[in-house]
């Protein structure tokens, strides 16, 4: 057993090393005092600096924040229905519109909901249609880590509300909410990471005029890589590492119930 | 964890989301509230910081640009429904497509009392007769370029598209070449190396050019649109195709940060692509005011000398030509001579068949290998 | 679920309402926003694009002497008049399945440590494997990008031992490798959350009686805890494959010459050639392909396969 467990260990340690060593790298050259992510010059502040000037920067990271604050709490409420009604009743058809935006790839989306809202909404491109497309895939997630939640819940909780003469608009709001809560939560917070990560959908359902930031990233890896998509990326990284703790605080089995 | 921590612990994540939102926002109000912004969808580095500068100070108002890296892609986006661009910058194919298209407003002549300072040569091209709809920005050529040193030190011809199809002189600089990631462009390469004009559709003559495409593709490192600049300047690549303006970045850049080496770049012998790119108004734009105001002031001698003095493009304004840097005003692939020009070719736009085959060549071109 | 039924036929009529009004907002949501985009994709595949882009009018314009209007199945017939497709599409499915492959291999270890840890621990170790998602899915890339960059410190070292072996020295980025490694480093975590979950359900008791009955580590791991282990493993590996074979962005950034992925023709369809039609019955292929290897690996991690504790 001992010796299976050094192998375990170290094959571990390599797949933890190869998730961790490229994100510490940008980290890393961040605060390097040259242009090109090679060699170590000197420690600088100078591509933050940069990065808080960079006003369309600003207006990109502020953008995705609306877009991704408004896509989560959309995808939270309906998924969060979504997730109970797939429970609740048997229904055919729902769980295979919500599931289904998850499993495919996310280019179909982004070419669907392209032509959808050209040639039938005949809508201009823009914040809105960001919002709609991000809402339309992380509905599945919340209704994914709801369903699980009210799965692994038991069921005589609601009989005895029932019992003692309780509406079902009151069983809903005094026992379900409360208990299905954590789950609600780590929706949001999936749906918000998700949202402010996704490149594929918002590059086919963006506008004009509006940057958004994983838009922005792609502009710069594409043509000037320069440190300052390191200070970005590592400031993301905060915000969202952030959220993260936050999630694990307010209730520690999120994580757990999320991967179940 | 009982219920009313965890909503307290909720509002507080919701509060700290918002203020986050908040934040940044105000920020941007300070920008929006002039209100004044002029959308400039143009060519990634085709415009110096500087101008800009100067521009947002003389009118009073922000320039907000959204870039593209090739003619299809611009067409593209606007095909696929981006809008509110008040002013483009297309290359003279992609321009007759939009007026055919009915995308473009018609200049009013008498806000752009500098327009008188074009060169005429470069007015009344076919694709806009009588400048109904654009006034010429700047042009630039499609050539190769090349790290001095390395292409002498291996005794390579600059002159000519065999160093990037003739496997004999790729061998010696294997990993080292780029070319346009560029329908268009690329098979125009190929096509004027094979003896053909740039606009030649004949499917055969497509296929002869794939073939050599084919055959030279193992030795190239990628292909690339923007990425060639910086790794021409650093030393990481000996030759590329691309732009002369490009070029022009990465020779400035190597000598700016005191490389061992410098960056030329030449015209081939077999002719090339010029890209005329003219300023034209978007129907979808909302400040025809503000574009005229823009176009007036590029037209000014002085702003466009800057233009081709911080970006290395060629200059269609006479009144520019004095305020010019005279080792830009003599380099050729900047400003061709009349020799040279009889060998330049302009693109013409493809039809929806034709574009469907060069894409399925194109295809081929990434997939497959000799 | 017995009791929530129970619970809830006493009042039907209020509970048909409450149905109505729980699935309904959602449903109407994906019908407009999902279904009908799918919808128009299907319809668009089946027009002729427009001169300029976009598409042709259906109705021929009065006055029109030739041209091409109406419906149409010939993106189809161009997509299977040339085998170039269905080379790009196996391309894609071999960079697929060996994305897949090479995260099973490294997620599986992980995983398994992870479920035989200490209970307290383990939460934390999730976390660790996820928290690398909370940087953007761009700069995971980019990283790749400055290690395998040709004066990385990487780079140079991978030269240096080929060199000691007399080898010519190789350039790392812009690559198939390239291209390999950014689609397993996006996707690692895909792999190992579903592994873990499957392995952390097993009964250790198992393994105990293997052991009594002589079962060496080989043999219980292969004989007892793979087979029982399969259905993470498919659940993880389609969690993999499908975005893998729909992705441009990491063939665009880190791909050289020859990496076109059926991803990057569907991107170019739309915003390089302007054919609409052709893009959309490209990504009608690929959604055949994903049904496909969805109802596959629905099917290989069927419930019944999974001996609950």
């Amino acid at each position: 057993m001992r010796r299976s467990n050094i192998w375990l260990w170290s094959a571990a340690a390599l797949a933890y090393a190869f998730l961790y060593i490229p994100l510490l790298i940008v980290v890393v050259y961040s605060f390097n005092d040259s242009k090109l992510n090679a060699e170590w010059v000197g420690f600088t502040l100078s591509w933050y600096v940069a990065l808080f000037n960079n006003q369309e920067m600003l207006t990109a990271a502020r953008n995705s924040l609306i877009i991704a604050v408004s896509a989560s709490f959309l995808a939270t409420l309906l998924g969060t229905m979504a997730g109970l009604a797939i429970h609740r009743y048997k229904l055919k058809f729902l769980p295979v519109l919500v599931f289904t935006p998850v499993a495919m790839p996310e280019i179909l989306l982004g070419v669907a909901l392209l032509l959808f809202f050209l040639q039938v909404l005949n809508l201009t491109l823009g914040m809105v249609s960001i919002i709609i497309a991000h809402t339309t895939f992380c509905i599945g997630f919340v209704a994914i880590i709801v369903r699980a939640r009210l799965q692994g819940m038991d069921e005589s909780i609601f009989e005895a509300a029932r019992d003692l003469g309780a509406s079902p608009w009151q069983t809903f709001r005094l026992i379900t909410l409360p208990l299905i809560m954590p789950a609600v939560v780590a929706g949001a917070l999936m749906s918000f990471t998700l949202s402010i990560d996704d490149f594929v959908i918002t590059f086919f359902t963006k506008g004009v005029g509006e940057p958004i930031l994983p838009i922005q990233i792609y502009t710069m890896i594409k043509v000037a890589v320069t440190p300052e998509v390191n200070a970005i990326s590592t400031l993301l990284m905060l915000l969202t590492l952030t959220l993260i703790i936050i999630a694990a605080k307010l209730d520690s089995g999120i994580l757990r119930r999320e991967t179940k | 964890m009982s219920v009313p921590v965890r909503s307290t612990a909720l509002s507080a994540l919701l509060a700290a989301v918002l203020l986050l939102a908040g934040c940044s926002s105000q920020q941007q109000n300070a920008a929006a509230s002039g209100e004044n912004v002029l959308h400039l969808f143009n060519w990634n580095n085709y415009i110096a910081p500087a101008t800009i500068q100067r521009f947002e100070q003389s009118c009073n108002c922000k320039l907000a640009q959204d870039y593209y890296a090739d003619n299809e892609e611009m067409l593209a986006k606007l095909a696929a429904g981006a809008s509110g661009y008040d002013l483009i910058v297309p290359t003279g194919n992609a321009m007759d497509t939009l007026i055919r298209q009915g995308a473009l407003k018609p200049l009013d002549k008498s806000l752009l009392p500098n327009l008188k300072n074009i060169n005429p040569a470069y007015l009344d091209s076919a694709f806009d007769p009588g400048n109904k709809y654009s006034v010429p920005y700047a042009y630039t050529l499609t050539l190769l370029g090349f790290n001095q040193e390395k292409v002498k030190e291996l005794g390579l011809p600059t002159d000519t598209w065999a160093i990037i199809f003739e496997p004999k002189y790729l061998e010696k600089i294997k990993g080292r070449v780029t070319v346009l990631d560029s329908q268009r462009e690329l098979m125009a390469a190929a096509l004027k190396y094979l003896g053909y004009s740039v606009n030649d559709a004949d499917e055969q003559h497509w296929q002869q050019a794939r073939d050599l495409i084919l055959r030279a593709k193992p030795y190239w490192a990628a292909f690339s649109n923007t990425s060639y600049v910086k790794e021409l300047a650093v030393g990481n690549l000996w030759v590329a195709h691309g732009y002369s303006n490009d070029m022009f970045q990465a020779a400035l850049d190597a000598k700016k940060t005191g490389r061992k080496f410098s960056i030329g770049y030449s015209t081939p012998r077999e002719g090339a692509v010029l890209a005329l790119d003219s300023m034209v108004l978007h129907q979808s734009g909302a400040r025809p005011d503000l574009a005229h105001q823009f176009i007036n002031f590029m037209l000014d001698g002085k702003n466009s000398a800057e233009l081709t003095n911080l970006t290395g493009s060629g200059n269609p304004n006479m009144d520019a030509i004095r305020f010019i840097q005279p080792e830009i005003a003599d380099n050729k692939a900047v400003f061709p001579d009349r020799e040279l020009l009889t060998r330049l070719e302009m693109l013409q736009d493809l039809d929806r068949r034709q574009r469907r085959l060069l894409s399925r060549l194109w295809t081929e071109i990434k997939l497959r290998n000799l | 679920m017995p009791a929530l039924f129970s619970m809830i036929k006493g009042d039907s009529k209020a509970n048909r309402i409450a149905k109505w009004l729980v699935s309904g907002p959602p449903l109407l949501f994906l019908l407009v926003f999902f279904v009908a985009p799918s919808l128009i994709m299907l319809f668009t595949s089946l027009r002729f694009p427009g001169e300029f882009g976009g598409l042709a009018p259906i109705a021929a314009p009065a006055g029109a002497v030739h041209g091409e209007y109406g419906l149409t199945l010939e993106t189809y017939q161009f997509f299977f008049s040339d085998i170039l497709y269905a080379e790009i599409f196996l391309k894609s499915f071999a960079v697929a399945a060996a994305s897949t492959l090479i995260c099973l291999i490294m997620a599986y270890p992980l995983a398994l440590l992870i479920a035989r840890s200490e209970k307290r621990f383990r939460n934390l170790m999730v976390l660790l494997v996820v928290l690398p998602f909370a940087s953007n899915f761009l700069i995971r890339i980019y990283a790749w990008m400055i290690i395998l960059g040709p004066e990385s410190v990487f780079s140079h070292f991978i030269n240096t031992v080929l060199g000691a072996f007399g080898i010519a020295p190789v350039t790392l980025l812009f690559s198939s490798f390239a291209v390999l490694v950014g689609m397993v480093y996006v996707h690692l975590p895909f792999m190992v959350l579903p592994l873990y979950t499957n392995l952390e359900k097993h009964d250790p008791a198992l393994l105990d009686a293997a052991q009594d009955l002589g079962a060496n580590a080989w043999q219980r791991f292969w004989r007892v805890t793979w087979p029982l282990s399969l259905p993470g493993v498919f659940s993880g590996s389609a969690l993999v494959f499908i975005p893998v074979l729909g992705m441009f962005a990491v063939p665009d950034i880190l791909g050289g010459t020859g990496d076109i992925l059926i991803g990057n023709l569907i991107k170019d369809q739309f915003l390089g050639t302007r054919d609409w039609p052709f893009g959309s019955t490209l990504s009608i292929m690929l959604t055949l392909a994903v049904l496909a290897i969805t109802a596959l690996a629905a099917w290989l991690a069927r419930p019944a396969a999974i001996p609950e504790k």
